[in-house]
């Protein structure tokens, strides 16, 4: 990270505060039903509006917002601590097995059980968590802790994942059940309710609360394994709760949001780059950015069309050209 | 004088290979000792051994309390480490990377406080890097870098140091500095450092005592202030062979006799 104009920790959280407001604005009054910023208000005090209205504004528009934030938030702040005990810049949940667990947890729901949201959200979260699980179990049978051994058995458990995912979509009905599996791969946030937030929001608080406590092991599991030891670094029960924390809030979310790309990838990028250094700061801008994409998104996505767009089509399209001024920008520094 | 840092019987093995055999070492308090020795003698897997970082087998000890059997974050209270070179850390301020040395004594969510804070500014002045405090690790030269993870080994505030060939990737200027405030910090504060080291001339010049490792064995020593030129010169060919030393003032220079 070069030394370019850096903006104060203040100024920046003000300036990322405010657009993640107006994000936020937008996406709770837009939608094939619009919501003005009056009738809110009015919602809100208890003044009159149309019953249809505050019952879109309750069961749909407000915990799809909510979701977005949240999504945003756990989606950006993994990715920046998956890059950061990882060491590397292109970590993303994939690389310890959640999203892979998670897209064959939804698969079996979809093939075995049906393609209720509930049976699939159940089945997408205990599919993330227990890939992980056997990843870390993985790790413990060998003989070296190392980073590598995480990727690697990231990797093994990734591959077997997407083997049976392959198989499932092989059985599958083409009509009904692969067309599903490949939605949930897609994402979406139209299906989101007040009660599925409200179910997943315990788990998510959790995870949050727990990485939030934990963010100065974080950061010294930034050095090299050595160093962290020598400087008392409780290395592999410090991995386990973070990778177990990172993992159960990707898992809440994407339980009820099928797999939603890019974000954990790109928002971290933002983030050092706006604030130039890489610490437990960026991991929360990390996290804000992240909702302000996803809101921005989710906004498109039940805008643009008469029909819903799958969420990933639309953070894919805005990581990727950020992605690439950060590619260019690279070569920039180092020339 | 009780040593400060003792190594009893301490034996490495890779598998079937040993590497390091039956080693005793003592370190007294204000003492730096170099290890010396060929590429393969076992140098770094004997300081590795007595960070704790590999098993092995005899005992370690700091004064009165035997380390054996520590967890890695107790034996943080009583030794610090400096390696060769410092990871690649992306993004973090000198600033941060010297408060790191608080961690042993924190609790696992406990961030450090002004204590730590204001121990942290006093490194950072003491070895002249107050300039850099906010300046990203990762930009430094490696001089710099050395010296930043020694401030962070002061935050620390171990009774023992050791350090892995912390001259190696320094230039011939950087190399004198690091050293020599690696020294003197570890006189004046009555610390025992153990440093291994490529070069015996550096060795000589800034280290009390030179243990000589060869194939796994401690050979021998060299008391700097005590032993005569021509022992130091005889000690110093049973791991270099040939050699000539030289003394000039109070400095000696070894050199391959051809």
């Amino acid at each position: 990270m070069a030394k370019y104009f850096r903006l104060p920790k203040a100024a920046l959280f003000s300036v990322v505060l405010f657009l993640l407001l107006i994000a936020f604005v937008i996406s709770i009054t837009h939608g094939q039903f619009p919501i003005s910023l009056s009738e809110i208000l009015a919602i809100v005090t208890g003044g009159e509006v149309k019953d249809i209205t505050a019952r879109v504004f309750f069961q749909l528009r407000l915990p799809r917002t909510i979701m977005a934030l949240m999504a945003g938030i756990g989606l950006g702040m993994a990715g920046n601590i998956y890059q950061t005990i990882f060491k590397n810049p292109l970590a993303s949940p994939d690389i310890i097995g959640v999203s892979p667990g998670a897209t064959l947890g939804a698969a079996v729901s979809i093939v075995l059980l049906g393609s209720a949201t509930l049976t699939m959200a159940t089945g997408a979260f205990i599919g993330g968590i227990m890939v992980v699980m056997f990843v870390l179990f993985l790790v413990r049978l060998s003989p070296s802790h190392t980073m590598t051994t995480y990727v690697l058995a990231g990797i093994v458990m990734g591959s077997i994942a997407r083997a049976f995912i392959m198989i499932l979509k092989f059985f599958a009905d083409p009509a009904s059940e692969l067309a599903a599996i490949e939605f949930w791969t897609m994402g979406s946030l139209a299906s989101i309710t007040a009660s599925k937030v409200l179910t997943i929001a315990p788990l998510f608080g959790l995870s949050l609360l727990g990485v939030i406590l934990l963010r100065r092991q974080i950061d010294l599991l930034a050095l090299s394994e050595d160093e962290a030891r020598m400087l008392g670094v409780r290395l592999t029960q410090v991995r386990l709760f973070v990778l177990g924390l990172t993992t159960l809030m990707v898992a809440s979310i994407i339980s009820i949001t099928g797999l939603i790309g890019f974000i954990g990838l790109v928002s971290p990028h933002i983030a050092r780059m706006m604030h130039q250094r890489n610490n437990f700061t960026t991991t929360i801008l990390s996290g804000l950015i992240g909702a302000i994409i996803i809101l921005i998104a989710d906004t498109l996505a039940r805008s643009l069309l008469q029909s819903e767009i799958p969420i990933s089509i639309l953070t894919s399209l805005i990581g990727v050209p950020v992605l690439v001024y950060y590619m260019f920008r690279q070569k920039e520094l180092r020339s | 004088m009780k040593p400060l840092f003792q190594i009893e019987n301490m034996s490495v093995a890779y598998g079937k290979k040993s590497v390091i055999r039956g080693a005793d070492l003592a370190i007294y308090p204000g003492e730096t000792c170099a290890l010396l020795g060929l590429n393969g003698s076992g140098k770094t897997t004997l300081l590795r051994a007595a960070c704790g970082l590999i098993a092995s087998d005899g005992k370690t000890q700091v004064g009165e309390v035997s380390l054996d059997g520590l967890t890695d974050r107790q034996r943080a209270k009583y030794l610090s480490y400096i390696p060769q070179m410092t990871a690649l850390v992306r993004g973090k301020s000198v600033f941060e990377i010297v408060l790191m040395g608080a961690n042993p004594h924190l609790h696992l969510l406990e961030s450090p406080g002004p204590t730590f804070h204001q121990a942290a500014r006093e490194a950072l002045a003491r070895l002249q890097l107050t300039d850099l405090r906010e300046q990203e690790f990762d930009t430094l030269s490696q001089g710099q870098k050395q010296l930043v993870v020694l401030a962070r080994s002061i935050v620390q505030d171990t009774p023992v140091m050791l350090m892995d060939e912390p001259d190696s990737a320094l230039d011939f200027r950087n190399r004198h500095l690091v050293l020599g405030v690696i020294t003197r910090l570890i006189r004046e504060q009555q610390r025992a450092g153990l440093i291994t080291m490529h070069d015996p001339n550096f060795a000589m010049a800034y280290c009390d005592r030179l243990l000589l490792l060869k194939h796994g064995d401690i050979i021998g020593q060299i008391e700097m202030n005590r032993d005569s030129h021509p022992l130091i010169q005889e000690k110093l060919s049973q791991i270099y062979g040939p050699i000539e030393l030289i003394r000039h003032r109070d400095s000696y220079f070894m050199l391959q006799r051809t």
